[in-house]
Formats: structure tokens, sequence, C-alpha cells
């Protein structure tokens, strides 16, 4: 067998392998870029919803009468947790699944409720190497494939498609693409 | 293929249990655990740094990014400590806000160039502009390194 198969088997074994890998990967990448651009929170289904509480209070004025009266007002009285004061005009209200935020000298209440979002919150566990332990290892692996499946897939094609070819030519814009974009944001 | 992936598993495996080997029970029983509270390790990290402590409060605020740092809050209602993960956490739930956790960790205090790092890392997430409760213990050279959780009510 001539380098050339053996490099296609690699390719194509790999490929196979790490399908699944690839779309975990992949999907959470695209989903973590815009967590980090702040566009959209992947991981949690936020709620919120506002409310008014009939008069405004001062932290002195507040006691377990009236959190219980707000977490009426909220319909939240089975989920309440805890309570504290960020600040001197602001209250927190923790609830299983959620918490209150109340400015106490308006008033103003906003109910915020967060689940995790299925699908996406499991797959940015795995992305984050949040499990750790075996996973970091065989994550790694899966990284060390994506290499060889990157250098092997240059070696593919023969002839004016091939590396000598117009994919010499993209591969060169793949790599001077990021080099450009680290001028920009990060070297100048 | 099947063979290789086999044999890669069974490596990984036998590095872990190496691994656990090494993390005596009974030598870590030996090892003193401090009890303290947020207010007197925020006071004087100095007294503490490196120490293995245990501590208690309500958590306020859980990273929403990666999980991968707490804060509670002391008993004056108004000191917070950040409490990043270690040992086997895999990394904090938003569940805990709002509950009483009690932490098992150690007191770790960031150098100036750390802390300059940790500033300028900050800095570049957007999540981290506006100032929260939680902002200064944020900020804060000083945190625990947690060892391992649990909740103490609810």
């Amino acid at each position: 067998m001539n380098w050339r198969k053996w490099n296609r088997w690699v390719h194509r074994e790999l490929g196979y392998l790490f399908f699944g890998m690839s779309i975990i990967y992949g999907i959470s990448g695209i989903a973590l870029n815009h967590f980090a651009a702040r566009h959209w929170d992947p991981g949690i289904i936020s709620r919120s919803e506002s409310f008014t509480y009939p008069s405004p209070l001062d932290q002195s004025s507040v006691d377990r009468e009236v959190i219980d009266r707000i977490l009426e007002i909220t319909g939240e009285r089975k989920n309440y947790k805890q309570y504290y004061f960020p600040n001197k005009d602001h209250l927190m209200i923790y609830l299983r699944g959620g918490h209150i935020s109340m400015t106490l000298s308006t008033g103003a209440m906003e109910l915020i409720l967060v689940r995790n979002r299925p699908v996406f919150s499991e797959m940015n566990y795995l992305h984050y190497n949040k499990p750790k332990k075996l996973w970091t290892w065989f994550s790694d692996l899966y990284a060390f494939g994506l290499v060889l499946m990157a250098v092997t897939g240059l070696f593919i094609v023969r002839g004016k498609k091939g590396i000598t070819g117009s994919g010499g030519i993209l591969t060169a814009v793949g790599i001077l693409l990021p080099l450009l974009f680290l001028m920009i944001y990060l070297w100048l | 293929m099947i063979v290789w992936m086999a044999a890669f598993v069974m490596l990984a495996s036998c590095n872990q249990s190496g691994n656990q080997a090494g993390t005596d029970p009974s030598t870590m029983a030996k090892e003193e655990i401090l009890t303290a509270t947020v207010e007197e390790i925020v006071a004087q990290p100095a007294a503490f740094e490196g120490k293995e402590v245990a501590i208690s409060g309500m958590v306020t605020h859980v990273c929403r990014h990666s999980g991968q740092k707490c804060f509670v809050l002391g008993e004056d209602g108004q000191t917070q400590l950040r409490i990043m993960t270690g040992g086997d956490i895999e990394e904090f739930l938003i569940d805990m806000e709002g509950s009483t956790i009690a932490f098992r960790g150690v007191v770790k205090v960031l150098d100036t160039e750390q802390s300059a790092d940790m500033a300028e890392e900050n800095a570049s997430m957007a999540e981290h502009t506006e100032e929260m409760a939680h902002s200064k213990a944020e900020r804060s050279p000083t945190y625990i390194e947690a060892i391992d959780f649990r909740e103490v009510s609810l």
C-alpha cells in the first residue's frame, strides 16, 4: 500500500470516527461564539416579567411579611429560597429557578426565571471540558485527530485541484485569514 | 481503529486510578482544616493563604459564562468572596444562587502580575463591565479554590 492509500485510509477512518465530535464542537462553537459576543446565551433560557410593589420601600421596612407579599404578587411563594440587599436601594430574592430583583425606592420588580436550554447546555458542558477526567483525554484525542484530518486532507486530491494547484491557494488563504484578523484585532 | 481506541481508553483509565491512589484519605484527614468566615479571609488573606479552610454562606452569583466561579456572602450581608472550582468539581450550577453552601478549599492570593492578567481577562468580557454587588470580590486577588461543597439549607 503506497502512502496515498494510507493517507486516504487515515482521513476516511478519522472522519467517520469523529463525525459526532465534530458536530458537537462545531455547533457548540457557534453558540459559544455568540455567547462571548453577548448575542445569545446558549446555556440557559431566561424569561422576565415586570411587577410593581404597591408602595416604595427601604431596607429597614423589609421583613418576612414584605417578602411574602412580594412572593404573592409574583406568584412565586412556593419557590422562595433567601434574600439579601446587594446595595441600599436593591433587594434580591432568590427562588428555585430564578430570582426577583427589586428597586426599593420605586417598588419596581423584575422576576427572572431561568432554566437550562436542552441540547446546547449538554454540548457546552462537553465543549468547556467541564467533565474533566477521562473526557479531557478523549477530547485531546479528537483534537489530535482533527489535526491529522486537516493534514491528510491536503493530500487526498492530486493534480490541478490538489495542494499543488488551486487547493494550495485555498490553503494559503485559510492560513492568511486568521493571521489578518490577528493583525487587525491584536497586533496593530 | 477500535483496538487503537480501546488501548487509549485503557491507558487513560490507568492514569486516573494512579492519580486517585496518590490522594491518600488518611493523609488528607491529618491536614488541618481551619473554620473561617468570609469576613475573616477577606480582612486577613495573608493569614489564610495556602491553608485549607471550611466556610459557609449564601451564594449570591454563579458565573454564567463558565460555571467555574461563584460568590459567597458573609454574615454581615455585604462582604463577598470568590470561590473557584478545584479538585473534582466540574462546575457551579446556577441553582446554587440563593442557597447556603458549605465549601472546603484552599485560600489563594494572586500576586501583582496574576492580578493584572485577571483584570485584563475580566475587562475583555462584556458581562464584567457593569458594577455589581460581587464585583469587588471578582476583582480581588483573594479567593478560595474549592475542593468540595455541599448545600446546607433548603
